[in-house]
């Protein structure tokens, strides 16, 4: 049972760390390569935080402030680059990230943090927390899609050019897309942190940052319910193929080359195409 | 009274060469004001220095007074301007009604947060498919962009500028790729737009359609201003006859 | 002397640099594609040289069978892998290149074992004084002759003869190629061949300084490339080239007066997205 609860907990937290990223690429249409980082922010923010005394319900807004305030700070300069420049750009920031970490003793350099205290609730109600941040950021996510704001994050993913002829704050906007992005990506390292109990600069590399991309776009882009389900599988896919050990990577890589190749617009994308057909041929 | 806008010593150069130069012009309300001049004339900088999508090397830009030539084009269109491009630029991935909505709902747009606590857009949608029927395309409302023809679209440039309520609405080149009829349409269609306090700058191609709708018109050439007047008086100018024949000999 | 040395250290590094990155330019300009699987075509470049090398004894022909061997595969890689999906969003293409690139060195983990291979006897080893007493081995001097030779080579056949000066017109100005009657789809062929090869020779060169090849050998060319055609200015190849030496120069430097703070790859970011910053389309504008 308790390998279960560690499983579901993976997910949920997989479940939050996408939606986020979704407010940002797919909502706003920043593409980010980069948001392992804020994850890892948020992370070594609520490890620190629990080591120091402090409960993990009390370490998550202070996880969430610190990633949304670099996420701010690296939003500001995003601004300033657009398309695959601002791809890279923010790549860059998932290695500039891992970098200074690994040289500051503070955060445990290479070895990273070990001996994390475990959620002073129990791992069951760690499973809870997860799942209710999850579903609370999914609810935000869908009122921010239905509001004007996800309208204006429509236009501008769109067009930029022309959202801002249509009397639309575009940098302001994006700004706001980045911190709520980043914060949410920041609570789900935390809880990361308190469901693994170790954590090091390698699990917030580049390869974390496209991991969590490929949840968001293999599920559909700017769909919530897509990357609910893309996040919740693609999760613990790695853990199920731990049968055919050797090969699960091969099956990852080849699995998001496939699903690009034959399905670019994604689970949500596909699925409304045959609802679409569907009701044509009725 | 001071005008609505005004223009005054304005200058754009890219490198060496000057696309605007020392222009001065104003507009004031309820005005239909044609903009003309041979090709390269620098006709479409002057209106993005306007917009602001260009930044003036000198000179200033004053909408009722205040001074917006440092606002982001945003922010303008915030203040009352609004801008109908020449080259159609519409939202793809919405409806011609969204794309219309979507300016009708400006005032949500001045802050993330306000934008952000607003979930109705059921005024705006219907503003929007007004402004549709308004221009004569209520048919396509519900259809996206990439399903219509190019006409449709000039159309939808001009509701989507509308729906912003502007104070003073700006065109650029909205007949051209039109055929004849079409163009006559749209350009007595414009003509009716310069009313309720609202002043309308119409750059134009066609000759023969601005000289028809607009009482006053301003020439350029070679990015200085050659003629600023009534239209009957600009036309009869010699100076302005010759930059036409000069600029379309060569 | 520490100050000649590390500028000759970073000079070869920016030589393989640009080896590389310059491919990824072409299909760049061209398609405005992210390739990262380019850096699996550099690891099996890698691959085919110490394999021949060890089986004929001659590098030269392992060069050879490797940039030929690998240029094809770059192309079959366009026509399944990117032809597909070109009128799609960029990131659809990006992703399933990523993809593409873990598959690839998952493949060769599983057919050539995880440790690696080495050469039975390395060529090109001996030390030779380049002057100033700064000892190089023949292999880091036929690093940077090769880059300079290639891109030599390039540069005459694009404009001396007529299938370069077309390639020319096509990487400039793709519409503009197209409605001169220039065969596009031909031109991108042979940008994937030229890239791919390019991108196995400096993994036969890379193998031979490592005397090694390794599965993951081309996870930090992966990304560094990408950094250098953005920094670069994307699609343009005066800036590709300028891009890959000042990174590979700055690198040597930064390691040694910065290392305490960054490590090497971050400090190449770092440099990245200062540069970014100060002229948000790259050190050159992509032409």
């Amino acid at each position: 049972m308790a390998y279960e609860i560690i499983i579901a907990t993976t997910m949920a937290i997989a479940v939050l760390f996408a939606l986020s990223l979704n407010v940002i690429t797919g909502f706003c249409g920043q593409i980010s390569l980069g948001h392992a980082a804020f994850y890892g922010i948020g992370a070594y923010t609520g490890a620190l935080l629990t080591k120091a005394g402090l409960p993990l319900i009390a370490a998550l807004a202070p996880a969430a402030l610190s990633a949304g305030a670099i996420g701010f700070v690296v939003g500001l300069a995003s601004l300033r680059v657009r398309h695959d420049f601002l791809a890279i750009t923010t790549m860059g920031v998932s290695f500039l990230f891992v970098g200074v970490v690994r040289k500051q003793d503070v955060l445990g350099g290479e070895i990273g943090i070990s001996g994390i205290p475990a959620a002073e609730f129990g791992r069951p109600g760690l499973l809870a927390l997860a799942v209710g941040c999850a579903v609370v950021f999914a609810l935000l996510a869908l009122h921010i899609r239905r509001s004007w704001m996800g309208f204006a994050f429509e236009s501008i993913a769109d067009d930029e050019d022309t959202a801002r002829i249509l009397g639309i704050d575009v940098p302001r906007f994006k700004l706001w897309a980045f911190v709520i992005g980043t914060a949410g990506a920041g609570v789900a390292g935390a809880l990361y942190a308190h469901n693994v109990r170790y954590i090091g600069p390698d699990s917030f590399g580049f390869v974390e940052s496209v991991t969590v991309l490929a949840m968001v776009i293999v599920g559909g882009i700017g769909s919530v319910w897509g990357v609910v389900l893309a996040a919740a599988v693609l999760s613990v896919l790695p853990l199920w193929f731990q049968v055919i050990d050797d090969y699960k990577l091969l099956m990852y890589g080849a699995l998001l080359f496939l699903a690009m190749r034959f399905m670019p617009d994604g689970v949500a994308g596909q699925v409304a195409r045959w609802w679409a057909a569907s009701r044509r041929g009725r | 009274m001071s005008a609505l806008l005004s223009v005054a010593g304005v200058s754009v150069r890219f490198g060496g060469v000057a696309a605007v130069d020392d222009v001065s012009l104003e507009v004031g309300a309820d005005q239909l004001l044609g903009i003309i001049g041979p090709n390269g004339a620098g006709k479409t900088t002057l209106m993005r220095a306007i917009t602001g999508l260009v930044r003036p090397q000198a000179g200033r830009v004053r909408l009722a007074g205040e001074d917006i030539t440092d606002w982001s084009v945003d922010r303008r269109v915030r203040a009352g301007l609004a801008l109908g491009q020449q080259i159609v630029r519409p939202l793809r991935s919405q409806t011609l009604a969204a794309n219309v909505a979507l300016a009708a709902g400006k005032r949500h747009m001045a802050s993330p947060l306000a934008a952000l606590s607003h979930r109705k857009r059921d005024a705006e949608m219907a503003r929007a498919r007004e402004l549709l029927a308004f221009v004569g395309i209520a048919d396509a409302a519900e259809a996206f962009p990439g399903e219509v023809p190019l006409g449709y679209l000039k159309y939808l440039e001009v509701a989507r500028a509308l729906a912003l309520q502007p104070r003073l609405l700006l065109l650029d080149e909205p007949l051209a790729g039109l055929n004849q009829a079409e163009a006559s349409a749209m350009a007595d269609l414009i003509a009716t737009l310069a009313s309720g306090g609202r002043s309308v700058l119409l750059i134009e191609h066609n000759l023969r359609e601005v000289v028809r709708t607009c009482p006053v018109l301003y020439v350029q050439d070679q990015g200085r201003r050659l003629a600023f007047g009534d239209s009957d008086e600009v036309m009869a100018d010699p100076r302005v006859r010759s930059a036409y024949l000069g600029g379309e000999a060569a | 002397m520490l100050f000649a040395e590390l500028v000759v250290q970073g000079v070869v590094q920016g030589a393989i640099y640009a080896l590389i990155a310059l491919g990824l330019t072409l299909v760049y300009g061209l398609l405005r594609i992210l390739h990262v699987a380019h850096a699996a075509l550099f690891t099996l470049g890698g691959y085919v040289g110490v394999l021949v090398t060890n089986h004929t004894g001659s590098l030269t022909l392992a060069l050879g069978a490797a940039m030929l061997g690998v240029g094809v595969l770059g192309m079959v890689v366009y026509r399944l892998a990117y032809r597909p999906l070109l009128e799609r969003p960029p990131f659809v293409a990006l992703i399933a290149s990523i993809g593409l690139f873990i598959a690839a060195e998952e493949v060769y983990r599983i057919v050539f074992g995880s440790f690696g291979l080495s050469f039975v006897s390395p060529p090109l080893q001996q030390q030779v004084d380049i002057g100033g007493g700064i000892l190089l081995s023949q292999a880091r001097i036929a690093v940077v002759a090769m880059a300079v030779g290639f891109l030599a080579l390039l540069a005459w056949l694009s404009g001396h003869t007529r299938t370069g000066v077309a390639w020319r017109a096509t990487v400039t100005d793709p519409k503009m190629a197209e409605s001169c009657g220039i065969d596009i789809e031909k031109v991108r062929y042979l940008n994937f061949f030229i890239g791919s090869a390019l991108a196995a020779a400096a993994g036969v060169m890379v193998a031979l300084l490592n005397n090694l090849v390794e599965p993951t050998m081309g996870a930090v060319p992966s990304y560094k490339a990408l950094a250098i055609i953005v920094l670069g200015g994307l699609g343009s190849v005066r800036g590709t080239l300028l891009a890959a030496l000042a990174l590979g120069v700055i690198e040597s430097f930064g390691t040694v007066y910065a290392g305490h703070l960054l490590d090497r790859d971050a400090l190449a970011f770092a440099f990245l997205i200062a540069v970014l910053m100060l002229r948000p389309q790259g050190l050159l504008r992509g032409a």
